[in-house]
């Protein structure tokens, strides 16, 4: 079918040519012939595709156009009429490609109109027109070529190949001024710019320190407009340079302990975005092999890279390599936490990419971070070689685990968390050690996974990330409540953190008031003797004793079993009564707690209300012998007026002082014990129950015993007061030892009269009344007269005593309540109200005449 | 060829010379057919039409076609 198409073709060409010749010329010539169907058949050889599209429409209307524009308007309907009645006929026979028909029409007659119009122009105008030779000396040489096309035609745009050379001439002139100007090609220096990008030195463009940059040596000769936008390349360069040079040195450095594990995962980190760049790089690299096209010969419209591709390509990575020179800049100096804090700082910034690239460095380098943190808090565990983590541990005794075995380090905490978490999470793992070490407990763990499943977070490595501050928010507040509720059940619970603090008040604070009573009676004799000589084995014993004989018996031996005698470092004037003192030994944990400085302060207090209770058992020790008896009622009888005037008075003076000095006894008492003790008691118990964690406890704790020694005088603000208590408490045992003497000294007179009146008859009176008789002394068998005078004499030396006695002591009270209003940091209205109404009540006692008759 | 193909290909024939007339092609009406079957064989209008215009153009060159440089320019 081609080969037949072919002959067609070629028979009906020969046959053109004949026909188009024999127009010319009736009779055309053989070789003629030959040669004009030779250039027809090249003709028609080389333009195989048109270069428009097949519309016979359009065609037909741009001819219509034409014909209307020169004014054959009724041309142009004939046409009209004959394209339609032409395009309607289809079917075998009729023409198939009406398109190509059209268009031959159109572009003959336009032809022939050209010829005509060009003949005349060409002669005079020979560039104007709308021929195809229009400018450049070289046109007749392409005029004959294949290559031919039609400019612009009227009526529609037809799309052509490279017209003249123009353009080529031109662009050949741009290469040859080019290559003049410049020493380098351009291809050379995009590849040593390629070069510099990676840190090395190229053929042209190498580092120049004096500069601080990459550089075209001056020596190249390049237009300025060439060495500019090198240098600004070459900035790539340098900061690259900057960023590798961190790296390699922190790499070399990090067995030396200089560089953590937060400093080595953002090498890491940088690492992996320059291995991004190092792509970008070789993609480049092949890109380059490509040549320029205007400056080379050879040149596509491939993929070439030139000196201003290659700027439009290093915009972005320029960014990120700024940042990470940034970043390099700031962290050299820096490490740990106060790394990751650094860069949190500068990842707050509004444009998304570099938003994007910061998120994705700070997650790998806060990973090392936020392990230890997980590990901390799930396990207790510090994984802390470098130092980077925010908790630092020091290896302390067991008691002081809680109080300074970890503690936070400010420097290494980073500003994405907050100072309270940053203290749960300090809280929680100490909590754990404390569990582990000082309770030697398991169950944290069951707590720990606890929290893990309702934070939903797993417990394995990475699960962790920055960004996910909330995630690490929720999982530490779940591991501290749980922690916290655990450690706090096994302190109340396996330890009866309650139990023993209850123990305490009633033992060392002397809360045990039967105890307490049978203590000094058993132990007060004892303690009389100076401290040297005091054995502690017997203390103790009598302490067993004291315990047996009470309701303490029924406590639990355990807390029993804490609670010892100690005789504190005495010097050689010491009674026992000043080195004596209770103990209760509080083991772990419980010590941590009950520390050596808070045992210390007990013992204080304990001294204190030990003095206190000293006095008052003295007190009613005196009251014992002073209870109206029969002894006296005997004295009192067989005695001359005169004396028994004096035995009046001395007596109820005795009395007045010892009423005076037991209400205010009492009432102190009374103080201590509701005021102080019992509210501070009630106030501790009622924060141990709310309280969530150790350290809320420890604080209660605190709290509770302060409020104690402040209310209890025994602050350091209230040292004056303090002394002036003691010196009153002086006056009270001096009181009792001569109320001892004064009832002493009565009942001897009562044996003396007794014995004086029944000297002669009772020879059966009982042995103690002799007893009394073998004492050496001025009681030798005298005359009743010689015994009223003795009477007399002892009762005014002891009137006189007393006197003294009641004198200092109404002073030195005085003083003492008048210092109570000054003390305004303590509430001390109640002690001072009952006070006064005491001296009130003494005062007007006092005014009495002391030489009424008054019923003994 | 049937007759009605005849009749078909004869009224298109003459309508495309009415058309060429009105143009003003200047060709005859057996060239003209000559010049439809090319067409329709395939060839490129555009050449046909160069061939037409040079071979109209005879009179005026006259040396070997590929390197004539006109007297004009």
């Amino acid at each position: 079918m081609e080969e037949e198409d072919q002959r067609k073709v070629t028979d009906l060409v020969i046959e053109l040519v004949r026909r188009l010749l024999s127009q010319q010329n009736p009779t055309p010539n053989p070789p003629h012939l030959s040669q004009s169907l030779r250039y027809a058949f090249r003709i028609l050889s080389s333009r195989l595709t048109p270069s428009v599209s097949p519309d016979a429409d359009a065609v037909a209307e741009s001819i219509k156009r034409c014909l209307a524009t020169q004014g054959n308007s009724s041309d142009a309907l004939t046409f009209a009429d004959l394209y339609s009645k032409f395009a309607s006929k289809n079917g075998p026979g009729s023409v198939n490609n009406k398109w190509a028909v059209l268009y031959l029409l159109k572009i003959i007659s336009e032809d022939r109109k050209n010829a005509v119009n060009g003949m005349d122009s060409s002669v005079f105008l020979p560039n104007l027109g709308l021929n195809d030779d229009e400018t450049g000396n070289d046109s007749r040489v392409l005029n004959g070529k294949d290559n031919r096309d039609k400019t612009w035609k009227k009526g529609f745009l037809l799309v052509s190949k490279d017209p003249e050379n123009l353009r080529e001439i031109s662009y050949r002139e741009f290469g040859n001024l080019v290559k003049d100007e410049n020493d380098v090609t351009e291809e050379v220096l995009v590849k040593d710019v390629l070069y510099a990008c990676q840190g090395i030195d190229g053929k042209y463009v190498k580092f120049d320190s004096s500069l601080d940059g990459y550089a075209l040596s001056d020596l190249v000769k390049v237009p300025r407009a060439t060495r500019t936008i090198v240098r600004k390349l070459c900035e790539l360069g340098w900061l690259f340079r900057k960023v590798n040079g961190y790296i390699s040195e922190s790499m070399d450095g990090f067995p030396a302990e200089d560089v953590g594990t937060v400093g080595q995962a953002f090498c890491a980190a940088l690492q992996n975005e320059l291995s991004e760049y190092y792509k970008l790089l070789a993609v480049l690299e092949a890109q380059s092999m490509n040549p320029i096209p205007l400056v080379s010969e050879n040149a596509s419209s491939g993929n070439y890279l030139s000196l201003r591709r290659l700027s439009v390509w290093f915009a972005e990575p320029m960014v990120k390599m700024r940042l990470m020179a940034a970043l390099v800049d700031k962290c050299k100096a820096l490490r740990g936490g106060a790394m990751a804090g650094a860069i949190h700082l500068h990842a707050q910034h509004g444009d998304l990419l570099v938003h994007d690239f910061m998120r994705r460095l700070l997650r790998r380098v806060c990973s090392p971070l936020f392990e230890m943190v997980r590990s901390w808090v799930l396990e207790g565990e510090l994984e802390d070689i470098f130092a980077e983590f925010f908790i630092v541990g020091q290896p302390v005794k067991v008691e002081s685990l809680w109080r300074e075995g970890y503690r936070l380090h400010a420097g290494m905490l980073p500003l994405f968390i907050s100072q309270s978490i940053a203290q749960r999470i300090l809280r929680t793992g100490k909590s754990i050690n404390f569990l582990r070490v000082c309770c030697d407990d398991r169950g944290w763990a069951d707590a720990a996974t606890e929290a893990v499943a309702a934070a939903g977070v797993t417990t394995r490595r990475g699960g962790l990330g920055y960004g996910e501050t909330d995630a690490l928010e929720s999982l530490v507040m779940e591991a501290a409540k749980r922690i916290d509720k655990h450690l706090l059940d096994v302190i109340y619970k396996r330890y009866k953190f309650k139990e023993h603090c209850l123990a305490i008040k009633r033992y060392l604070l002397l809360g045990q008031g039967d105890f307490v009573q049978y203590l000094m009676d058993i132990v007060g004799p004892e303690l009389s003797e100076p401290a040297n000589t005091i054995s502690s084995f017997k203390l103790a014993g009598l302490l067993e004793s004291a315990i047996r004989s009470s309701n303490a018996q029924y406590d639990d031996p355990d807390i029993l079993d804490r609670l010892r005698v100690k005789m504190m470092p005495h010097g050689t004037g010491d009674r026992g009564w000043d080195v004596f003192s209770l103990e209760y030994d509080a083991r772990v944990p419980l010590d941590t707690v009950f520390t050596e400085s808070v045992m210390t302060r007990y013992l204080r207090i304990f001294n204190f209300l030990w003095k206190l209770r000293r006095v008052e058992h003295a007190l009613i020790g005196a009251w014992k012998t002073m209870k109206p008896n029969c002894i006296t009622s005997h004295v009192y009888t067989k005695l001359q007026r005169a004396v028994k005037m004096q035995l009046f008075s001395t007596l109820r003076r005795c009395q007045v002082l010892w009423d005076e000095m037991n209400h205010f006894v009492t009432n102190l008492q009374y103080y201590i014990m509701f005021e102080v003790l019992e509210v501070s008691w009630s106030n501790f118990s009622n924060e141990m129950e709310v309280a969530k964690d150790l350290d809320d406890l420890l604080g209660a704790h605190e709290k509770y015993l302060h409020s104690i020694v402040e209310k209890s005088l025994l602050g350091e603000r209230s040292q004056t007061l303090y002394k002036s208590l003691f010196v009153l408490f002086d006056l009270i045992m001096q009181f009792r030892s001569h109320a001892d003497r004064l009832y002493e000294g009565i009942h001897e007179l009562q044996a003396r009269t007794v014995e004086s009146s029944s000297n002669p008859r009772d020879k059966n009176k009982p042995r103690k009344t002799k007893d009394k008789f073998s004492e050496p002394g001025y009681w030798v068998t005298e005359g009743r007269k010689a015994l009223t005078q003795r009477a007399s004499e002892f009762l005014q030396n002891m009137g006189q005593d007393l006197d003294a006695l009641a004198t200092d002591y109404k002073s030195l009270l005085e003083g003492f309540l008048a210092l109570l209003p000054v003390q305004q940091h303590i509430d001390l209205k109640f002690l001072l109200f009952r006070s006064l109404m005491s001296f009130s009540l003494c005062c007007h006692l006092n005014e009495q005449s002391p030489d009424d008759p008054v019923d003994i | 060829m049937d007759p009605d193909a005849a009749q078909t290909a004869r009224e298109s024939l003459d309508l495309a010379f009415h058309m060429s007339n009105i143009l003003d092609t200047g060709l005859d009406r057996h060239t003209l057919s000559v010049l439809i079957a090319l067409c329709d064989l395939g060839l490129n209008p555009e050449a046909l039409a160069a061939v037409v215009k040079e071979l109209q153009r005879e009179p005026t060159p006259q040396a070997p076609m590929p390197s004539s440089s006109s007297p004009i320019l």
